[in-house]
Order: C-alpha cells, then structure tokens, then sequence
C-alpha cells in the first residue's frame, strides 16, 4: 500500500463560543493515500466544506492534527499554509473563479507568477496545461467569451499547471449542465488516472460521487461512511 | 515579477480610467499648485534680482532707520546737509554722493497735468544711476545751489506732458513751482518691483526741500564707488563716519542702514520666498486631501475586488505578494497624478508668467521633490488598504459575493 499523502487524526473544528458553538467537525480520523480518487459527501452543515478547507490548507483544525505527507501541520503560520497551497494543491471551485476580463493562458499562468517563473517557461508550461484540458487554440479568450464548461477547464488547468500531489475540487460541476458535467468529470478521471494526480472532490450530487472510487459522508461533523466503489470502471472514457 | 505586478497594476487603473483620474485629481491640483507657485515666484525672484543687478554693485544706498521687511524707517533721524558734505569730504574712492528726497505732486504743463513722483536731487544723481540724458543738460552749479529753478524730466512725464514736442525750454508747474524744462532723461524702462522709472522729475534738491518737502533735512543718500574699489570698505567706512556724526554709543545698533544693491535684493526676495513658502504650505495640504482621495479609493478597490484576492491567496499568492500588488498601485496611481500635475502646473506657470513678463524658471529640485512626494503619498496612503487586501482570509474572501 502507497504512503499515506493525508492524515487526519482526531481533527476536531468549532466554530463561535459558549451557547453559540457549533462543531463543525468532531474528531475525525482519515487517512487519504496517494492517487485515490475521494467524493466528499453530505447535506449541508455536516462538515464537508470544512473538511475541504483543512485538506486545502485554507483553514486550521481547533484540535487534534492534520499531517500532509507525514509532516504535522498545526504550527504552520499563514506563509507556510501558502507554500503548502502553492506547491502542493491545487483548487477547482464551483464557481470557477478566473479572473474577468484576462485572457485563459494568463489565468493560467497565475500561479506561477506568484512561484516567480520567468515568461517563457511559465507559457510554455500552461499552453500544456490548457492542451491536456482539450483548449488549445482558446488560451486567447477572456473569461467572458468562454462558456461554463471552457471556463471550468481553465480552472482545472490553472489547478494542474503547477504539477500538484493533490486537486481540491469543490462542486466542480454545480453550475455546470450535465452533459457539461460529464465531460468536465471525464476530464478530472483521466487526470486522476493518468497523471495519477490524488483528486479530492465535495459534491452533493450522487452520480457526480459515483465517478470516485472512494466515498465519504459526512453528518453532523461525523465521518458516517468510507466506502470503495465498484462502478468506476463504468464512467470512464 | 516587478514586470507582472506593474503590468496588473496598470491593467487595473486603465480598467476605470475616468475613476482613476477622478481619484488623483486631487494629487494634481496640489502637484500643479505647488509647481506653478513655485515656478512663478522664481521667475519673480529672478527678474527682481536682475533688475537690481543692473543698478551696479558699485551703488551704496544710506537710509535712516535699519532697512529690511517689516522694519520701519520713518523713527530715524533724518541726515542732513552736513552729513553729506562730510561723507564727501572724508569718505576715499567715491564717484558720487547724491542726496535723495522723494515726493509724490501734480506737474502741470500747458492743458495737461499729471500726479508724478519727483526727487530732489543734485547733479550726482545721474552719475551714480548712472543714467544718460537723452536731451537737454545736467544741472548747473547756480541751479544745484538752489538760486535758480530747473527740472529734468522723465521720457513717460514728457510723452504724457508734452506728447510730440520737445519739452527743452519749455517750463512746468511742479506743485505751485514754475521749473524750466531743462533736459529729458533717456528711457530706462519698468524696475524690478514693477513700476515704471520713466514716470519722474527730478529737481534740484534745494528747490525741493523749499518748495515741495517743507524740509532742510535729507531722507537718503545713493553712494557710488569708484571703479576697483572695495563697497565693502565705503560701506564700513560710511558706516563709522554716520556713527560718529550721529553720536551713537558703543554697543548700540545703527539707526541708519548702508546697504548695497545685493543686500537690497536679497531684503526684497526675502518677501517673495516667504510668500512661495505660505503658497508651498497651503499647497501641501491639497497634497494631503489628495492622498486621502486615493486612500478612500483604494479601500474601495479592495472590496470591489476581495474575491480576485481570494484567488490569488488560494492559489498561492503570499501576503507580501498581496500587499506588494496593491501598494504598486497605489504608487503608479499618485504618480500618474503627480506627473499630470507637473504638466499642468509647468503649463500654467509658463502662461503667468508670460503675462507677467517675467522669465520662465523650472526649478528641477521642485520637480524631482513633487515627483517623489507624490510618489510618497501612493505609498503611505496605498499602505493600509494594500494591508487590509493582503490579510484578508482566503475562505471568507473566495465566499465573498
């Protein structure tokens, strides 16, 4: 069995104080290995989004500890979780996110502006990404001038242009119709598959989670259920 | 990296063009505000101390009273016939020494009359103006004693008195003195403080310590030195002999002042820099409402924008990136406004002065200082909100609607 890439141990979140508290999270245990593929699951408030967050490095446990390939993370200070993002994560959010009126390959590119690449290279680098997402020949378009699904693929190549361990994926396909949906899943599967990128992916929609071989579900701030599924194979183009 | 973060700077002030101009405009009315004041007040300053210049710095003037911005004179005893004949007498290397009064009367000549500035003076006077006639004669010894009137007078008293004709020989009415016309003064044009040196009469001092002034006594003395020798040294040496003469104790400060053209000069600049200084200031406090301006704009900015930070934070931008990318427009914002202000202000100078007829002096220190203030202001008031942008969480900003 491959080394464990995430760990959660005991990982508790609360929010507010006295009357008002809410734990978001309850001492959770969980451990993701490299190149799985995970659906998060669950109705609203049941922690998922908060799960997400602490995998993304966006956010701190209150209690127990979150090891990203073996290393503890607790004392990390906010540089140190943006090193973490920026070298080893990379996000694809329901919204898409791109920045308005920038062309697909700059959008592209952001992210290794900030890794302080120089022009060449970081062009070179995301024409790939946006080859590999099926958009070459659009990396001139701004954001406007491309439909959900293109834009969507931006995202997932602004998210994989950096080579992460991991793809964050929240509700890749929430504003997406579902043939879109299909093909933006497809595109995720292959990636997962081929890259052998670790794909973690929230979503409340059951055939969206179908296309992980792994799911989980959430309650309450509980982990309910971590189950393997068989139908995979069926998805996949 | 300074490429790309001045490359997004730019694309988000060219974004709202209209907004951003509107947010530095207070940047360029103090920017342009204190180059056109400045500018002007230099080329004021210029032309003074050229006029002057051009009296010679071989001139001494002797005054009752120390002489200088807001000192009066008018306390001091006056000097007296006396003490010019002693200056005369005992003071080395002098080429004149004319004794100054000054009124302001009515010259009548023929149907016209006019209210001009008339000195009482002796024949010295031309000799250390050093101030030619362009017609007629000096006086004549018989005429400085007193005994017999004469006038000579200015080009713009003679084309105001007489227009065309020649005035030699002619005669004037000097206040309730009839005066022969006796020579007319070549022209000399505007002084430095703006009035004009051809609007004059001049008669012989005796005459018009009588007749006009009501006096025997002297209000100032104009010295000229000889050629090669030392102001300094007939400054001093005047200065000693006035002592003397007016009995002042060791220890006490004159009351008379013997000043040269430089000293004049700097006195009389000294008014114009206070004045630049008192502009300057009030200029600098536009600098400051401007900087508030781009301040309140920027911390709009910031909100307008908090999901693009939300972004860049998640994907990997660190605070220092964040902070560094809006402090960079804030900079680029004021300097755009300073530079604007720079050319609107050096435009606006260039046309006052050319009003003015006074040189046109672009002081390169004021410019460099105004392009670094300005630069300055984007920093300190780009600062808070770039902080508040660069600390902003990542979740609660990639939420934000």
């Amino acid at each position: 069995m491959a080394a464990p890439l995430i760990t959660f141990r005991q990982v508790s979140k609360v929010y507010g104080r006295g009357e008002a508290t809410i734990r978001a999270l309850d001492r959770i245990d969980l451990t993701i290995t490299q190149g799985e593929f995970v659906s998060i699951m669950g109705p609203s408030g049941s922690g998922k989004s908060t799960a997400m967050n602490i995998i993304g490095a966006l956010d701190l446990p209150s209690s127990g500890e979150y090891i990203f390939q073996g290393i503890p993370t607790s004392g990390f200070d906010r540089a140190q979780l943006t090193l973490l993002r920026r070298h080893m994560l990379g996000f694809v959010f329901q919204g898409f996110n791109l920045l308005a009126r920038t062309s697909a390959v700059e959008n592209v590119e952001l992210p290794l502006v900030y890794r302080g690449m120089d022009h060449t290279e970081r062009r070179r680098r995301a024409m790939a990404a946006l080859e590999q997402v099926g958009l070459r020949g659009r990396e001139g378009h701004t954001t406007q001038e491309l439909s959900g699904g293109q834009q969507q693929r931006v995202a997932i190549a602004r998210a994989i242009v950096t080579d992460p361990a991991v793809l964050l994926a929240d509700e890749p396909t929430g504003n997406l119709d579902t043939k879109t949906s299909g093909e933006i899943m497809d595109l995720i599967t292959r990636l997962n598959r081929d890259n052998g990128i670790t794909v973690i992916m929230v979503t409340h929609e059951e055939d969206i989670a179908a296309y992980a071989r792994r799911l989980l579900r959430f309650v309450d701030g509980h982990l309910v259920s971590d189950e393997i599924q068989a139908s995979e194979a069926a998805h996949v183009v | 990296m300074w490429f790309e973060t001045t490359k997004l700077a730019w694309r988000a002030i060219s974004r709202n063009m209209l907004r951003s101009f509107l947010t530095v405009l207070g940047v360029v009315i103090g920017v342009a505000a204190v180059i056109a004041m400045v500018t002007v007040g230099n080329g004021t300053t210029a032309k003074v101390r050229d006029e002057l210049s051009r009296l010679g710095t071989n001139t001494l003037f002797v005054r009752p009273g120390q002489w200088g911005p807001g000192r009066a004179s008018t306390e001091a005893k006056r000097f007296t016939d006396d003490d010019v004949t002693a200056i005369r007498d005992q003071v080395s290397g002098l080429r004149a020494v004319a004794p100054v009064n000054r009124g302001t009367v009515t010259v009548i000549a023929g149907g016209a009359n006019r209210s001009t500035g008339v000195i009482g003076t002796t024949s010295d006077y031309l000799v250390a103006q050093d101030w030619e006639l362009a017609l007629g004669r000096d006086f004549l010894p018989n005429e400085d004693r007193g005994s017999q009137a004469a006038c000579i007078i200015g080009e713009t008293t003679r084309r105001e008195l007489f227009g065309a004709a020649s005035p030699v020989g002619q005669s004037i009415r000097v206040s309730n003195v009839a005066c022969p016309v006796v020579g007319v003064l070549a022209v000399k044009g505007q002084s430095g403080m703006g009035d004009d040196q051809d609007d004059t009469v001049i008669m012989p001092l005796k005459l018009h310590q009588r007749r006009i002034g009501g006096t025997t006594t002297i209000s100032s003395i104009i010295l000229s030195a000889q050629e090669g020798v030392s102001t300094a040294k007939v400054q001093s040496d005047v200065e000693s002999l006035l002592r003397e003469r007016r009995r002042i104790a060791i220890g006490r400060d004159d009351d008379f002042s013997v000043n040269d053209m430089s000293q004049i000069a700097a006195a009389m600049t000294g008014t114009t820099v206070l004045l630049t200084g008192l502009l300057g200031a009030v200029a600098a406090v536009s600098l400051l409402v401007g900087g508030i301006g781009i301040m309140n704009i920027m911390l709009v900015s910031v909100t307008e924008r908090t999901r693009e930070i939300g972004i860049r934070l998640a994907i990997g931008a660190l605070e220092n990136q964040v902070l560094t990318q809006f402090l960079v427009e804030a900079v680029m914002l004021s300097i755009f406004g300073g530079v604007t202000g720079i050319v609107t202000g050096l435009a606006l100078a260039y046309g006052v002065v050319s009003y003015l007829q006074v040189p046109f002096v672009a002081s390169p220190t004021i410019i460099l200082l105004a392009f670094v203030f300005s630069a300055a202001i984007g920093m300190i008031f780009g600062y808070f909100p770039a902080r508040r942008a660069a600390q902003l969480n990542p979740i609660d900003a990639l939420r934000h609607e």
